[in-house]
């Protein structure tokens, strides 16, 4: 894109570069694109500009004096079209499209140095409207034109707020400015084709897959869903961006829970990702999957449960994915390590070691693809029109920089295109695809050897391999995302006099899992991939995160907190031809062949 | 709160009309139904087997399945803004341990809810159930366990058993179908949104449109009964309805809205399109009226003639506490409620009375949404004299009985998801001499000519039974005005029972399409003595710049 560089010191120069751009007739910068302006960019264009031309200049309609302009404005759009089936018990319980296109209005008066955003106000700084699903210019206007309107007096009302507590407050520990300058983008790319998806077919594909865990009478409930989206994301700013960005997802995820006889709710689940359905596995691999899970869950449901263990520990790749994501990605997010009401853990520790020298982390949106499979926190352009960049957060175990937006931070004043949300919710720095790398590799084998060799060093009968863990906010759905817990699905003991691998339940990570990131003392040598949404306050996003498998040289568990609820009494109600599973039995499956699902 | 004036629903079960002259159904009639063969099954499966060892069995069971299919089209400012079908299923799960005399009722025991198949899938809706039914169970003995330590603690034993004794009811209707011919819909929304646009050049008053939405809700509601006392029913109801609103402000930012629907039972019960076109007019016009109309003074006290639209909301809102409901533990009191110590007492004037009628399905010509033939505790819906020469005679009341009502009279009603509740149906209210609007209005004026006061209020219609959205100020000469921005204060059960002055004779049918149907048929009421003053509603600012043109 030719880029259209913006003297960018004050908000008079950013002024101006709107006013240019109003004057530019919009045809002349579509030229350049490789794409056509698509009507939806040009109707919210049109809009923008003139909402930005008039808000705090022109006449007021009554005698309330004068407002202040806005400094920034802009409107995201998104065009979302989600096909959802969903099968329970073995049969479709439903099945629909949904089309929707909503735009989400942000305003802020004032200065980039202090705005409407700051502090606890951030959040109000959106307004989202929904808009008409034709190309009606003159309705799309309109419903903007009644969003900003009501942005517009939030705005200057939630900043005369703010201006009211920074004169009352004492000074901020961080003084960083509330908006961050940075030069205004413009990529039209090509809008996302509906969604096809064979409905008849893929009822009855995931109604069978949900039917496959019939054969499990234990297992006490299930869900299955398909979730087919294709979102363009158009997006437009006062500064000057111009930005439209299609968005792919096929997403098929089995949940299937069961309650042991002591009370315990154990669960275990699936997915399958790709862009379209057509890539997602077939079917036979699929129900094979789903049926290695419930045969997994029902070996689960017979484990013992663990005891109180402080030793040595392995975490598979894709275990070892999703506790970086955890517990380390959601403390790396530049937001963090601004306000009162954050941990801060890692905010003073810039240019300090936070791992172990032989592990490297970075978050790179801008990969597509590792090994063939699509990531999933791929993008372009984040949700603040900035392009998706590879960021070196952790070199050598050294703290280098955190996940950035365009809320600036003491430490940091940019964004590197990390400034992600759902629509509807404001953007902070995200995750999009988090790869760990180490340095200090060994064979899958070797590990084991490692961790038998090490629990006999620590005096302990075995050491725990944690074939699968799950984010809290995925099985919880919490609201508050602040303590980023990893909830452990799948762990087994690995006994050091050479018994058989042993599934244990129950087992919960005690204290802060940051400390045993200082404790890891090698990595496996194939990286895995776990793709999932994640949840935080700006909303779900799809993110990747791909590490090594790890072994830990002190992980502290505990038994987790039980319900005490019998499992049901009457047995599941069975089609009467059919008698289960029995005989079907995982002991003494090793950990490494369990893992073979694992991967997508 | 969606209202419906004069434009209705049938919802009784469409082709139960016919079961009814039919011989009487038996339960091998029933388990011709996928889905009733599905729910008998699992039914005495759990009747026979559900018992935790050491515990108490259930003594009774009740399984509902709820099916809803339904399409919407939605347009706003003469745009599409989505339409499509959903179509879902639920399994509502009843468990009762203990006895008729005191059970594990009043917990979520009552109405255990899970998704279900949408197809008749045996295995997976007996699944759902199950799950369903096992949960409940669960929670009735805990809740038992909680009830018999709560009994102890209490000195005056309940005033009446926990569940009644009711003769099973075989009733099978047809199962409701969705027709729509959704092609049209879109299309016509976005007509009836874009009315703004021409309302806004002429009628307007300057004043700018800050929503203009049209839908169209098509829904068809299939339920399934069955109890372990043999009460099998099946019941369709299917509801349309078309609505309108808008909105602007008025100069001094009074936000003003406005909103118009079509009900019935059939697309054909509709407005015609033009009709209700005609009607979206009419109600853009009246918001430049408003506009322009002088803000209410800042406080009247005197007598005020509600319509009878206005009067059907307000006696909706004041008399749906007729019902009987469990009271507190260790008291005396029948139910709770405005009504709970009120049987036989005086509630309104002695020339109104009341009757709530589930089996009266029209009214001059006009259906009726409340009406059902068998509520949604498998009991035949009578119809209940409520007030009798102004006295409090009756409660509306499900199978939860209360002191001298030990049984149902048909009103236990529930929402799709949720446990059955003593509801209003088909309230009827009537005067013995009603009179024309005419002499209602003659008759207000002499009232306040009488205590001299120059003008009096007219109230012709509510958004919230406290607030009038068309309010006219009367002088004594008989001159309109509209006003704006009034509450009305005072409105309360007993302003009804001692300042209802007199009532219309025509009775205005209200259908109100809740999540529980009801009607309301009112006269129009002048009451004496009612407080009219500032609603004083924040004003929020005018637009900030002016729409797109």
């Amino acid at each position: 894109m030719p880029g259209k560089s913006q003297p960018s010191q004050a908000r008079y120069a950013v002024r101006t570069a709107a006013f240019l751009l109003l004057a530019l007739p919009w045809s002349q910068l579509a030229a350049h694109a490789a794409e056509p302006t698509p009507p939806i960019l040009e109707a919210m264009t049109a809009e923008l500009d003139r909402a930005f031309a008039e808000l705090g200049h022109a006449a007021q309609p009554s005698a309330a004096g004068k407002q202040l302009p806005p400094y920034f404005l802009s409107y995201s759009v998104q065009d979302a079209q989600v096909v959802t089936i969903g099968a329970q018990y073995g049969a479709v319980v439903n099945s629909t499209t949904n089309r929707l296109r909503s735009a989400d209005v942000q305003v802020r008066v004032g200065s980039a140095q202090l705005d409407n955003t700051h502090g606890d106000h951030r959040g109000t700084a959106v307004h989202t409207v929904r808009l008409p699903l034709t190309e009606n210019r003159e309705a799309f206007q309109r419903l903007l034109w009644v969003a900003t309107n009501a942005g517009y007096g939030a705005a200057l009302d939630n900043y005369l707020r703010v201006k009211t507590e920074s004169e009352v407050r004492a000074k901020e520990e961080d003084s960083s400015a509330d908006f961050s300058q940075e030069k205004p983008q413009v990529h039209v790319g090509k809008p996302a084709q509906p969604v096809e998806v064979d409905r008849a077919a893929w009822e009855k594909r995931v109604a069978a897959l949900s039917r496959v865990l019939r054969e499990f009478p234990e297992v006490y409930a299930s869900q299955s869903m398909l979730s087919v989206q294709n979102t363009t994301t158009y997006y437009a700013s006062s500064e000057g961006a111009r930005i439209v960005t299609p968005y792919r997802l096929a997403n098929l995820v089995v949940i299937a829970m069961t309650r042991a006889e002591d009370g315990m709710d154990l669960i275990q689940m699936r997915t399958f990702q790709a862009e379209t359905v057509e890539g997602l596995p077939t079917q036979a691999e699929m129900e094979r999957s789903v049926r290695q899970m419930a045969v997994q869950l029902a070996a689960l449901r017979k484990a013992p449960v663990t005891e109180p263990f402080n030793g040595p520990a392995i975490l598979s790749g894709r275990a070892a994915a999703v506790f970086f994501h955890e517990v380390l990605g959601h403390r790396l997010e530049g937001q963090r390590q601004r306000g009162d009401k954050e941990g801060q853990t890692f905010t003073k520790e810039l240019g300090k070691p936070v791992l172990p020298e032989f592990l490297s982390v970075i978050d790179d949106p801008t990969q597509a693809v590792l090994d063939g499979v699509a990531l999933n926190g791929h993008y372009s352009y984040d949700s603040e029109g900035q392009p998706a960049q590879r960021v070196e957060l952790i070199d050598k175990g050294v703290l280098k920089t955190f996940l950035m937006s365009r809320m600036p931070i003491a430490s940091f004043a940019q964004s590197n295109g990390h400034g992600r949300a759902q629509a509807g919710r404001m953007p902070n720095g995200r995750q999009g695809n988090l790869m760990v790398t180490s340095t200090r590799t060994t064979t899958e084998a070797e590990l084991r050897r490692q961790l038998i060799e090490e629990a006999k060093r620590q005096g302990k009968p075995y050491g725990l391999y944690f074939e699968d863990i799950s984010s809290g906010f995925t099985l919880t759905q919490r609201a508050a995302p602040q303590a980023f817990q990893v909830i452990p699905l799948v762990v087994w003991r690995v006994y050091a006099d050479g018994r058989p691998d042993e599934l244990v339940r129950g087992v919960s990570i005690v204290g802060t899992p940051l400390a045993a990131m200082k404790k890891i003392l090698v990595t496996g040598d194939k990286p895995e991939l776990f793709n999932g949404i994640c949840g935080a306050e700006s909303g779900s996003v799809p993110v990747s995160a791909v590490a090594p498998a790890l072994l830990v040289s002190e992980m502290e568990t505990q038994r987790q907190p039980q319900g005490s609820s019998r499992p049901p009494i009457l047995s599941m109600p069975q089609d009467g031809r059919q008698t289960g599973p029995q005989g079907t039995s995982t002991s003494g499956a090793s950990a490494a062949a369990q893992q073979q699902q694992e991967a997508q | 709160m969606k209202r419906v004036a004069w434009l209705l629903a049938v919802v009784l079960s469409m082709g139960a009309v016919g079961a009814e002259a039919e011989k009487p159904a038996t339960r091998a009639d029933a388990e011709k139904d996928p889905v009733l063969r599905a729910m008998l099954k699992e039914l005495d499966r759990s009747v026979e087997q559900l018992q935790l060892p050491g515990s108490l069995k259930p003594y009774f069971i009740q399984y509902r399945t709820e099916d809803v299919a339904s399409y919407t089209a939605r347009a706003e400012f003469g745009a599409i803004e989505g339409a499509g079908h959903a179509h879902h299923r639920v399994v509502v799960v009843t468990v009762r341990v203990g006895d008729r005399k005191a059970d594990s009722s009043g917990s979520p025991a009552d109405a255990t809810a899970e998704q279900a198949c949408v197809g008749d899938d045996e295995v997976a809706l007996r699944s759902a159930l199950w799950a369903a039914t096992d949960r409940a169970y669960k929670v009735a003995l805990a809740s038992y366990a909680q009830k018999q330590a709560a009994l102890k603690q209490v000195q005056t034993p309940p005033q009446a058993n926990d569940f009644s004794e009711e003769l099973p009811v075989i009733a099978l209707g047809a199962r409701a179908r969705l027709e729509v011919e959704h092609g049209i819909w879109p299309e016509r929304m976005m007509r009836v949104s874009g009315l703004y646009r021409a309302a806004e050049n002429k009628k307007l008053a300057g004043g700018v449109v800050d929503g203009a939405r049209a839908a169209f809700e098509a829904m068809a509601r299939t339920t399934w009964l069955v109890t372990s006392e043999g009460t099998i029913v099946r019941k369709g109801t299917t509801s349309f309805e078309e609505t309108f609103a808008a909105s602007t402000q008025a100069d001094d930012g009074m936000r003003l809205t406005r909103s118009y629907s079509s009900t019935g039972a059939s697309v054909a019960d509709l407005d015609a399109e033009e009709v209700f076109a005609k009607h979206a007019e009419e109600l853009l016009s009246s918001l430049g009226d408003l506009r322009q109309a002088p803000l209410v003074e800042e406080e009247y006290h005197g007598p005020v003639l509600l319509s009878g639209d206005a009067s059907a909301d307000t006696l909706r809102a004041l008399l749906s506490g007729v019902t009987a409901m469990r009271p507190r533990l260790g008291t005396e009191a029948r139910t709770v409620g405005a009504f709970a110590s009120s049987y036989h007492a005086r509630v309104l004037p002695d020339f109104l009375e009341v009757v709530d009628d589930p089996t009266l399905k029209s009214f001059n010509g006009k259906a009726l949404v409340g009406a059902y033939r068998v509520d949604d505790e498998g009991v035949t819906g009578e119809q209940v004299k409520l007030v009798e020469g102004g006295k409090l005679q009756g409660y509306l009341i499900g199978r939860q009985p209360v002191r001298d009502f030990p049984h149902s009279n048909g009103h236990g009603r529930a929402a799709i998801v949720g446990p059955a509740r003593p509801h209003i149906s088909v309230l009827k209210v009537t005067p013995r001499e009603g009179m024309t609007n005419e002499a209602l209005e003659k008759r207000m004026l002499e009232i306040a000519r009488d205590r001299g006061l120059d003008h009096v209020y007219i109230v012709q219609t509510l958004g919230g039974v406290q607030f009038p959205r068309l309010l006219y100020r009367v002088g004594t000469d008989g001159k309109r005005t509209l006003v704006r921005g009034a509450a009305l204060d005072d409105m309360d059960n007993r302003t009804l029972r001692s300042s209802v002055e007199a009532a219309g004779k025509d009775l205005w049918v209200a259908n109100y399409t809740d999540d529980v149907p009801t009607t309301v048929l009112a006269p129009a009421l002048l009451v004496d003595d009612v407080t009219v003053k500032r609603a004083n509603e924040k004003n929020a600012k005018l637009p900030f710049y002016p729409p797109p043109r």
